[in-house]
């Protein structure tokens, strides 16, 4: 397993790259899609649970450490994301949701729980209305990064990346 | 017993893992403020930013062109400002000698590029190509010909790292340029807003939001936005002003450091006078 660990960290760099330095200039009401999760869920689904589990983790470090933000939000939002998202990892089913929009659907879900957790940790001070919170810090990222994340199931080679 | 433990780990792994990462998250949380741990996140964030500086180089070089033309307008606009001022600066000056005032107005202006942003809704950062090597330190307020962009956070030794208006964790002292009156202005996830401010306070629509002297970040008029509207807030005697910045944070680029911290002696004295108490 650990050196399955290679490639998506080598992938993780140039995504996090990509999300610091053009990503932001798409930015729609100040919501980004998030690469480093659908990434995340890729491999999640790909390779397992605790795989999912512990790649989650390792990126929310990273982006932590290396964006600014308060070091174990993403971290926790990251890990709980690649466990969810390892739910759907089933041998036999692993093809049909990584190349239908249902990958697009469990990157929609898997990106809400990350939008939440993330701002409710690193955001304590947040007096706003739950719902409003659901929707501007859950929902709508979510829903951006799962638009993106259909790159992912059209592109697939039909060789998957190992 | 071991065969106990065995069979739950093999039952529960999945989640057991999961409960070990997240408390190990939660510590990690508590260390936010360790200076061991501000020195490895200093190191990375410099690491990181030296490469997405040279793909920001590559980005920004594509939007120079349309960028000059803009500030060619805007110099030529500032020209005539700048002669204006000029006039009330040799007036002030005659003004400061007849009532002895001293001239503090001298700050040095760092020039910055951003080379890396992180937009989220509570904590927005942006990374600075200028670092202690430039002479930046943490609490520089950063800027651009709009206004205040935000205040360096941490520091490598080539990079910074800066606080927008949209982080929840930075907290200004500001005033309405029209009624002087100050208030603290944070972002709550969603606008900028002036809380507690007392009903009877005249603040109005369309009223510039500058930054207050009695800041002790930002000492001097840096402006920040105009005042959009006023919670409508049933109860109580405060309102809540909600202020439309004048920067627009997902386009801006090229800003500078004001080379201005805290005043250690201002801050010392305040606090010795605190302890008098």
């Amino acid at each position: 397993m650990k050196y399955q660990f290679i490639f998506p960290v080598f992938l993780f760099i140039p995504l996090l790259i990509l999300q610091t330095t053009v990503i932001p200039l798409f930015a729609v009401y100040n919501a980004v899609p998030d690469l480093i999760l659908i990434l995340l869920v890729f491999y999640a689904i790909s390779y397992g649970q605790i795989f999912g589990t512990v790649l989650g983790f390792g990126f929310g470090f990273l982006f932590d450490l290396i964006t600014g933000s308060l070091l174990g939000s993403a971290m926790l939002s990251k890990t709980m994301s690649g466990f969810i998202a390892g739910y759907f990892a089933n041998e036999n089913k692993r093809d049909i949701y990584l190349r239908s929009y249902i990958f697009s659907l469990i990157v929609f879900l898997c990106a809400v729980v990350d939008s939440i957790v993330y701002s409710f940790f690193s955001s304590a001070e947040l007096q706003r209305n739950f719902l409003l919170l659901f929707f501007e810090q859950g929902l709508l990222p979510g829903l951006y990064t799962s638009v993106i994340s259909v790159i992912v199931f059209i592109f697939l080679p039909s060789r998957r990346l190992a | 017993m071991f065969r106990f433990f065995s069979r739950a780990w093999e039952e529960y792994k999945e989640y057991i893992i999961l409960v070990l990462l997240l408390i190990i998250s939660l510590v990690t949380l508590s260390l936010n403020q360790k200076p061991g741990v501000k020195k490895v996140r200093a190191i990375a964030f410099g690491t990181f930013a030296s490469v997405t500086s040279v793909i920001s180089d590559v980005i920004n070089t594509a939007k120079y062109q349309s960028e000059n033309e803009r500030l060619r307008e805007v110099n030529a606009e500032l020209m005539l400002q700048v002669n204006r001022l000029r006039e009330y600066g040799i007036l002030n000056e005659e003004l400061k000698g007849l009532v002895g005032l001293k001239d503090t107005f001298s700050y040095p202006l760092i020039p910055a590029t951003i080379v890396s942003k992180s937009f989220t809704k509570s904590q927005s950062t942006i990374t600075l190509n200028v670092g202690e090597s430039n002479g930046v330190k943490p609490g520089m307020p950063v800027i651009n010909d709009q206004g205040l962009v935000g205040i360096v956070h941490s520091i490598s030794e080539d990079f910074a790292i800066a606080r927008t208006l949209k982080n929840i964790d930075l907290k200004l002292t500001v005033k309405d340029e029209r009624s002087r009156v100050d208030g603290i202005m944070k972002w709550n996830g969603q606008d900028l807003v002036i809380v507690d401010v007392p009903k009877t306070y005249d603040v109005e629509p369309g009223d510039r939001i500058i930054t207050s002297e009695l800041s002790s970040i930002v000492p001097l008029p840096v402006p920040i936005g105009v005042v959009v509207g006023l919670s409508k807030v049933e109860t109580g005697i405060f309102n809540e002003v909600k202020v439309k910045p004048f920067v627009d944070f997902v386009r801006v680029e090229n800003v500078f450091v004001l080379g201005v911290i805290q005043s250690k002696q201002k801050k010392d004295l305040e606090l010795n006078f605190y302890r008098q108490d």
